[in-house]
């Protein structure tokens, strides 16, 4: 080994010694790493898994274009296209197939309690299948779905027998698909004749029941977002959109993306500070100590590779706090917005940390080096300010 | 106390970097506060305008406005329950509507009503409607009308309210037989017989409380409903609970790295002027009078902190996009003021121990 190399160990065992032997100081600012960290996680994640839980049906449906009424702005719950319309959709130029999709959200009853659910209707075996099983078959007849797999503890496994109420049709679990969820509620998958028996339950005083949703499949050589356009030019009334536009696009996901990215920007910025002045505070306490090192020849590098050692285990402590916060938070909220701990989100947001942190201190690491060796005879060689 | 206050104002500079901090966590908090707000407030108007004590849905409605359905034989079971004073049905429908002459859609929630209340007048006459003020911005002006629903039925603006949106669409207060129209003319599916309303506003006898008037009720119905007070008619709101309490835990979070930032920062500040709070206490002062005048610093640069911070929030606040639903209340600025003192006050005292340790003896010697 060489004595370069000798040296950089001692200078990081030593960080690790004042580490070790400073427990409640760094503790503590591990643990406001920690929590920031766990902030920045958690609504990097409550945001994705909000994201999938609102529109997972949409993303994860087999048409590539759907058609809204023009007045729901983009808001499937308010959306009404008629047959009508649906047969003037299939004359379209570029249009090779075009059926309905029903969408509402009902009360039903699962394992002898009342759920919410949001049930999609779509003619079997064409578009509007979802797209994602996991477990199980699509449904092939009347009274059969594919259910949300965060949802199969609570009754919608496969197997289950699950009511409309009051007084609707029957539905048998017989598949499940990932990431189907639609507004963060249990969503059904089924035939659009049990969807419309489900809807006349529902509200007994209804006259029609009319579908949701245009679903349309492209000719060969037609992009999504070319049919979606001539539809929406050529048919009044009517808001055609790509499969991803439909789903970035829905109400309320961008207002949360936008809302939670300026609350992440700043957090990020506070974790910044909050380390900066950390290592600062520490760098004026051990004034002496350092500046005692480089009159007895510790080069200035030595010094400040220590400094950075001691910002990468705060850092990583501060991220293993977070993580284990995080952990124990998505325990806490199971069967609301579910969350997951993903190793590849972690390792980016404990990078992005340890960045900013290390940028954070290169005002103590600065000091560090303008440390006069000379001091040591007259009095300490470490200024604040 | 006096040599603090002088100190801050001949040295800004060493004080910058707390108050930037604070300052961005002010802003942070504001923004937390302001989105939770604006969600809450915008999401529940309509039924915190109700001048009622219980709210009646159908059991099978889960609380859910859309889903429910009170029959008149329902109604009068309701009605003849000992503690109701009075109920008014409410029926709500979702629409888009558009200003005449404007092409721009706005989200509407059309209320069919029967009782005033403390925002909203009596019922105005058939296709007439009191329009939310969140609806001026979409073009809609008292005295004209505007078109609802794909079926564009028209309904002509009475005057305005206020507060009163639902889910964060404005409201059109109408009377019963024009809801009922429009719902039959743009949402066939969901219309309803006469005499059919979503849910029951119940004013309960003086005396009697909610809780109790809600379980009367659905005892007397044999269980076909499920009745709220009104401050669980309002959480009850798709999304209100989760959403307040996602919020509220971060802004907790974020009060408490506001005490740690002040902390740390005073705690620097505690070390370098050792050998001066040595040299005062050598002179007489009290360790008392010094952690007075740390706390009037930390005071001082949170009122700034959070001052510049609010400044900051309002310029901000007009490039943030229309669509995120900010709402900024006296109250709540009110309260991050005092919390972010408070904070400050707390993160200062962690100094206390290391100034009450100063020894005046060692200040003729040197740091203490």
């Amino acid at each position: 080994m060489t004595t370069e190399r000798t040296g950089r160990l001692a200078g990081t065992r030593l960080a690790l010694r004042e580490v070790r032997r400073g427990r409640a100081r760094f503790g503590l600012l591990t643990g406001a790493v920690g929590l920031l960290a766990f902030l920045i996680l958690f609504q990097q994640t409550i945001l994705t898994s909000l994201v999938t839980q609102f529109v997972g049906a949409i993303r994860n449906q087999s048409a590539p274009v759907l058609v809204y009424g023009a007045d729901a702005r983009r808001n499937i719950e308010g959306s009404r296209v008629s047959d009508d319309t649906i047969t003037t959709i299939r004359r379209v130029p570029g249009v090779a197939r075009a059926e309905h999709i029903g969408e509402g959200t009902f009360t039903v009853t699962t394992h002898g309690t009342l759920h919410d659910a949001v049930l999609f209707g779509y003619e079997i075996g064409g578009l509007g299948a979802p797209t994602t099983l996991t477990s199980g078959r699509l449904p092939t007849r009347d009274g059969e779905a594919v259910a949300s797999d965060l949802d199969r503890n609570d009754g919608f496994d496969i197997g289950d027998r699950i009511r409309v109420e009051p007084g609707g049709p029957e539905i048998t679990v017989v598949g499940l698909a990932r990431d189907l969820r639609f507004s963060v509620a249990p969503t059904l998958f089924l035939s659009y004749d049990t969807y419309s028996r489900a809807r006349l339950a529902a509200n007994p005083d209804a006259t029609e029941v009319i579908p949701s949703l245009g679903a349309v499949t492209p000719e060969a050589g037609v992009s999504p977002g070319e049919i979606a356009r001539r539809i929406t030019d050529s048919i009044e009334g009517t808001e055609a959109l790509d499969r991803g536009r439909a789903a970035s696009e829905s109400p309320g996901v961008s207002a949360v993306q936008q809302s939670l990215g300026i609350v992440l920007l700043l957090a990020y910025i506070v974790v910044t500070l909050v380390t900066g002045f950390f290592f600062m505070i520490l760098t004026v306490q051990k004034a002496e100590s350092l500046t005692l090192l480089r009159a007895v020849g510790a080069p200035g590098g030595y010094l400040v590779r220590a400094l950075l050692a001691q910002v990468v285990t705060v850092v990583a402590g501060g991220v293993l706090v977070g993580v284990v916060l995080l952990t124990m938070t998505a325990r806490a909220m199971q069967g609301g917005v579910a969350i997951t701990v993903e190793p590849r989100r972690v390792l980016i947001t404990a990078a992005v940390v340890l960045a900013l942190s290390t940028l954070a201190s290169i005002t103590a690491a600065r000091r560090v080096l303008r440390i006069e060796p000379v001091r040591a005879t007259t009095g300490a060689g470490v200024e604040y300010s | 106390m006096l040599i603090a206050l002088r100190e801050l104002r001949r040295r800004p500079r060493r004080f910058a970097m707390a108050t930037g901090a604070l300052t961005l966590l002010t802003v942070l908090l504001l923004l937390l506060g302001g989105l939770l707000d604006g969600l809450y407030l915008g999401s529940t108007g309509a039924i915190r305008s109700q001048d009622a004590d219980v709210f009646v849905y159908t059991r099978e409605a889960r609380s859910s406005f859309l889903r429910s359905r009170i029959t008149p034989e329902v109604r009068d079971r309701v009605e003849h329950v000992d503690g109701v004073a009075d109920s008014g049905g409410v029926g709500l429908t979702l629409l888009g509507a558009r200003a005449l002459g404007s092409a721009k859609i706005a989200d509407v929630a059309v209320l069919g009503y029967e009782r005033a209340n403390s925002r909203v007048p009596s019922p105005p006459g058939p296709g007439e409607a009191w329009a939310d003020q969140r609806l001026r911005a979409d073009g809609v002006k008292v005295g004209r009308r505007i078109e609802v629903g794909p079926a564009r039925t028209p309904l002509m603006v009475k005057g305005y309210v206020s507060d009163t949106s639902f889910l964060l669409q404005g409201a059109l207060w109408v009377e019963p037989a024009t809801w009922r129209a429009l719902q039959r003319e743009n949402r066939p599916d969901a219309a309803v017989a006469d005499g059919v309303f979503q849910v029951l506003t119940v004013k309960a006898l003086g005396g009697i409380e909610a809780k109790e008037l809600a379980d009367r009720i659905d005892t007397a119905t044999a269980g076909a409903t499920k009745s709220l007070t009104r401050s669980e008619a309002v959480l009850s709101l798709p999304g209100t609970r989760q959403q307040n309490s996602t919020f509220q835990g971060i802004i907790y979070v974020t009060f408490f790295v506001t005490a740690l930032v002040i902390a740390l920062f005073f705690a620097l500040l505690t070390l370098e002027r050792a050998g001066l709070y040595g040299v005062l206490k050598a002179v007489g002062a009290s360790s008392r009078h010094l952690a007075a005048g740390l706390v009037t610093q930390a005071v001082a640069v949170a009122a700034i902190g959070s001052a510049a911070g609010a400044a900051l929030t309002a310029a901000l606040a007009r490039g943030i996009p229309a669509e995120v639903p900010l709402q900024f209340t006296t109250g709540r600025s009110a309260s991050v003021a005092v919390g972010i003192v408070a904070a400050a006050v707390l993160g200062a005292a962690v100094s206390f121990h290391r100034l009450l340790r100063i020894d005046p003896a060692s200040a003729i010697g040197g740091a203490a």
